[in-house]
């Protein structure tokens, strides 16, 4: 009961920051309003909530944009690298010693070249007049996968595996009972939640990097349409307040505290799903 | 078995997987180089960068050079120049970010096994870590252009950018936290062995007995660990402007610069590879040291 009540602020805040993004991703303008020259630079007391960029934009849309760009890939991720977890969990309760092996054969494959090395290979396919971010986010969730499956396998074989399974047949549970809610719902949440989380993190953090990168070069990010903004052009334009001056550090605030907001929600899924 | 496999098939199947790419994309790979519209055919451009047999013929020859040490030209980062050039200046700055990148991880990994960590360490360094790479290499970039500017490149800038990207690297994204949390869990969970207790009623030492145990999954430990410092090393270089072999492949990729963007992931492939090699070898090496203890002593078997 105690450990119930722990784990609400954190569900709740977790809630209210995916609802608060979700709406952003949801609200996001196809197109960044005409340039006001008379709000270039304005704070958020000038142009509230967030005030505007060096041509009068209002950050609020810079927000929402980076929003939609990253929401749809970073939940596909995290929802492919949870099934593929619960997966791996089910297998070890069903005794599957060779899909153990193969997990662990396709984890040391899989994980044997740095992630970003895959992640750039795939950008390349990426066709440049259809850009997203999905097929990148789908790249990192399958190589984060086998690790997962490993993790959640680990989870099953403590718990007992098929001798758990069989005990709780032996007390006359069906199925759906036994892997739904036993071993899935009670014992892999925490794991596969937390799993879930932080590749949808990770995800939300390569999308920035990439953008960033690409902006830094003056060239189109592999990410996203030339029409959208990423939450990267916000640390670009910051960090331009920090080395040439310029009265943007209200758009970098906005950028770490976005940054900040999506760790945060990765952290509090992961504790609100934390065993009892 | 799997590893020295995965080494030895990583380096070819890296250029193979590139090479397939190349002719997926629409429109013919010369037209990468030189589009049709700027240098009308591309049938002399196919046939003196051997694009015009086919994706199998441009990987054997690719291969073929490339087991001779030439990796071919740059397509459109630095049209016409070697890559060797390129990857030449390149690697050894990787490989240094890498080395002192290694440093606080390596310290971090001896102290959680030596015993127990400071107070307050854990919690800081989890803080730290999950802080993604891009933000902290960029506050390592701001702190090295206003210290030395931004066109600065002498030794001191870039010893002071290899070093803070090193920092960066060896902080951020949980890369410390990992390898301290990780090293103490395989620890405290080989401790808690029936084996262990004995062996301390014994009057032996914990570590004594648990090292040779947690040794290979240690040395696979370490292994992921240099394999997310070369991941996280692209996006370093690139922002703090080390020339390195991760911020060559980023510069391909943007470019669509197939000629580097081959060499530079077969370097990654090949370290990556080298890596599989030294833990196999770390873990036989192991299995011949614990097969061969304990040393029980002249009594030990009446």
């Amino acid at each position: 009961m105690k450990g119930r009540l722990l784990r609400w602020p954190y569900a709740a805040v977790a809630l209210l920051a995916i609802l608060a993004l979700g709406w952003a991703a949801a609200t996001a303008p196809v197109h960044l309003p005409a340039p006001e020259v008379d709000f270039a630079y304005a704070g958020p007391l000038e142009l509230p909530p967030f005030g505007a960029d060096h041509r009068g934009r209002p950050l609020l849309d810079y927000a929402r944009q980076g929003a939609w760009v990253v929401a749809l890939p970073a939940m596909v991720a995290g929802l492919l690298v949870m099934f593929m977890a619960v997966g791996g969990g089910l297998l070890a309760c069903l005794g599957g010693g060779w899909a153990r092996s193969a997990v662990q054969i396709a984890s040391e494959v899989v994980g044997s070249l740095p992630r970003m090395v895959v992640i750039l290979v795939v950008a390349l396919l990426v066709p440049r007049d259809d850009r997203s971010l999905l097929p990148m986010a789908i790249a990192w969730a399958l190589l984060a996968a086998p690790g997962a499956m490993d993790e959640a396998a680990s989870v099953a074989e403590r718990l007992g595996g098929t001798r758990f399974v069989e005990a709780l047949r032996a007390h006359g549970f069906s199925a759906s009972r036994i892997f739904g809610w036993h071993v899935v719902a009670l014992n892999l949440r925490p794991v596969v939640v937390r799993q879930g989380a932080e590749v949808m993190m990770q995800v939300v953090f390569l999308e920035i990097a990439l953008s960033y990168l690409s902006v830094v070069e003056d060239q189109p990010s592999f990410t996203h349409p030339d029409s959208m903004m990423s939450w990267a052009d916000l640390l670009y334009q910051g960090y331009r307040s920090i080395v040439l001056d310029v009265p943007t550090t209200h758009v970098l605030a906005l950028g770490l505290a976005l940054i900040s907001l999506v760790a945060v929600v990765s952290l509090s899924i992961g504790a609100a799903a934390r065993a009892r | 078995m799997v590893r020295v496999l995965a080494a030895l098939a990583l380096p070819v199947l890296v250029p193979t997987i590139i090479t397939l790419l190349i002719w997926s994309l629409p429109g013919d790979p010369a037209s990468l180089i030189c589009p049709a519209e700027s240098c009308g055919s591309t049938e002399v451009l196919s046939a003196r960068w051997n694009l015009d047999q086919g994706p199998q013929g441009f990987l054997s020859a690719w291969l073929g050079d490339a087991v001779q040490g030439d990796l071919g030209r740059s397509w459109r980062l630095q049209q016409g120049v070697q890559v060797n050039e390129l990857i030449g200046d390149a690697l050894p700055n990787t490989l240094i970010l890498l080395a002192l990148a290694l440093i606080p991880l390596t310290i971090g990994t001896l102290r959680a096994a030596l015993g127990p960590l400071p107070r307050g360490f854990g919690p800081v360094i989890q803080v730290l870590g999950l802080v993604p790479a891009l933000v902290l290499a960029l506050v390592a970039a701001a702190v090295v252009e206003l210290r030395w500017g931004s066109a600065s490149f002498g030794d001191a800038a870039s010893w002071a950018r290899l070093i803070a990207g090193a920092l960066v690297l060896g902080l951020a994204d949980g890369a410390l936290s990992g390898a301290v949390g990780g090293t103490r869990a395989l620890f405290e969970a080989e401790a808690r062995q029936r084996y262990v207790g004995i062996a301390l009623l014994r009057g032996e030492g914990v570590l004594g007995n648990t090292l040779p145990n947690v040794a290979p999954a240690l040395a696979g430990q370490v292994r992921g660990r240099v394999l997310h410092l070369l991941s996280g090393a692209v996006i370093v270089e690139a922002i703090l402007r080390i020339d390195g072999v991760g911020d060559l492949l980023w510069g391909g990729t943007l470019l669509q610069d197939f000629g580097v963007v081959l060499a530079s992931a077969t370097i990654f492939a090949l370290i990556s590879s080298a890596l599989l090699l030294l833990q196999a070898m770390a873990e036989v090496l192991i299995a011949l040291v614990v097969r061969r203890s304990p040393d029980l002593g002249e009594g030990a078997g009446a």
